[in-house]
């Protein structure tokens, strides 16, 4: 087992991509696959950025070019964009963000999750596009183990509020250092009910589009996310309550936590310090 | 939008119910977690399954510019770490306030020390009470996540996933995974 990591520069920020090779897997064989995923990452960046005026989703959003005369891709995330707002009930609505029709939301996540897929080799046993906080993974860091993720606590940003081991992604959305960014799609105004909402699920994109909605919806978006087969849902309040789906796939959380009051059906805290964790 | 919003908790209302409860400090420390290290004064044993800790015998130079870099972490080995400290600063990572990066210092295989290099959010007011408030709590976020045995941090944030990206580039420039 051999681990490649690489940073690089883009979306507006930096992407970390941590491929877990096996050990006879020369590295020579995995470069070329982090070299397609940063060319898909930039790719996106190009089409979908509306920080650079040329882009093509720039153009179209002020109405120079149509749809169909932009790249198919552009056709193909805001059909995927329609089925969030749609899974979302509403809570997450590029169209209805100021200065038209914005896809951010959903993009971030969406390219991370294409430049995972091209990740995927029999020389690999484990990959992760992390995209500032919103990540994508397949497989584990060896042997039979997941991945496991932190998630930040809202309230305290320095710290972790919990451990989770999702199935393939796992996107948090909230305000806690970006100020009121968040729209709420039914009155355009920003707004966010809760300190931040984590989900995970079986795809980036539409987690990432899921976590901005529930953000906005507050503890309601639980119950539209439980709702999406494969999806599950964590929302952290402003005062540091948590709640989460039955299914969120929990590893930890915090050991001041009280013992009582949140025994969860899948018995989702067992894996708190002092009682036998499951064996995963 | 007020009917809005009540159309909607019609609408979730019987759902499913959510586990709730308090968690009023809610912290992860050191040793809270199934298969983290508790022992701070030496190189975090090699836990099953973790990320191998680099072996101390391929620790190169640093690379002298900021930007993309990819390093190649052989099979773990654990052999006696160096106990010299080794300090080096990520790449300056633009976040929604501004510019910032962030050095890290290891000894061994071991984060000693996590400080931001460089901030300029530009003197926007709003950015610097966010930045005080933020910063020397995500410090000591750095280190409890080495400690916790995970392979990434989610955060809604610009400030904190700058902050994690600019101290995996320095760690990844010391071969510190």
């Amino acid at each position: 087992m051999h681990l490649v990591h690489h940073l690089e520069e883009v979306m507006g920020t930096v992407v970390t991509i941590d491929v877990y090779a096996h050990a006879a897997a020369p590295s020579v064989e995995i470069t070329p696959l982090v070299d397609r995923a940063c060319l898909l990452l930039h790719q996106a960046d190009d089409v979908f950025s509306t920080w650079k005026p040329d882009s093509p989703m720039s153009r179209l959003r002020r109405g120079e070019i149509t749809c169909a005369q932009a790249p198919p891709e552009v056709a193909e995330v805001l059909e995927l964009c329609a089925t969030a707002r749609d899974l979302s009930g509403g809570w997450f609505d590029p169209w209805a963000l100021p200065g038209g029709v914005d896809p951010t939301g959903f993009v971030k996540g969406w390219a991370a999750q294409r430049a995972l897929d091209a990740l995927v080799s029999p020389l690999v046993t484990g990959a992760i596009v992390n995209a500032a906080g919103d990540i994508a993974g397949f497989g584990g860091p060896g042997g039979s183990r997941p991945f496991r993720f932190g998630i930040v606590d809202p309230t305290a940003p320095g710290d972790l509020i919990c451990v989770v081991e999702p199935p393939a992604a796992l996107a948090t959305s909230g305000t806690y250092e970006r100020g009121a960014h968040l729209i709420d799609p039914r009155s355009g105004r920003p707004m966010a009910r809760v300190a931040s909402a984590s989900v995970t699920g079986p795809d980036l994109g539409l987690a990432d589009a899921l976590a901005t909605a529930v953000a906005v919806a507050g503890g309601d978006g639980l119950g539209v996310v439980e709702a999406v087969d494969g999806f599950e849902a964590m929302t952290v309040d402003f005062d540091g309550s948590m709640h989460w789906t039955p299914g969120f796939p929990m590893a930890a959380i915090g050991e001041a936590a009280p013992s009582a009051g949140g025994q969860g059906p899948d018995g989702s805290r067992s894996a708190l310090p002092g009682s036998p964790g499951p064996n995963r | 939008m007020r009917r809005a919003m009540i159309v909607m908790a019609a609408t979730v209302a019987g759902l499913v119910g959510v586990l709730t409860f308090r968690t009023t400090p809610a912290r992860l420390t050191l040793g809270a977690l199934p298969g983290a290290s508790v022992t701070r004064t030496a190189p975090p044993p090699t836990v099953a399954g973790a990320p191998p800790p680099p072996s101390s015998t391929t620790t190169t130079g640093a690379p002298p510019a900021p930007g993309p870099t990819t390093t190649t972490t052989p099979a773990p080995t654990t052999t006696a770490a160096p106990t010299t400290s080794r300090t080096a600063t990520g790449a300056s990572v633009n976040y929604n306030w501004g510019v910032m990066s962030v050095s890290a210092t290891v000894t061994g295989t071991r984060i000693t020390k996590v400080f931001i290099a460089s901030l300029d959010d530009g003197g926007n007011s709003r950015s610097q009470s966010i930045d005080q408030q933020s910063i020397p709590i995500l410090e000591q976020q750095a280190l409890q996540a080495q400690s916790a045995n995970i392979q990434g941090v989610s955060g809604a944030s610009y400030t904190s996933a700058g902050f994690a990206q600019s101290l995996q580039s320095a760690l990844g420039k010391l071969n510190v995974k």
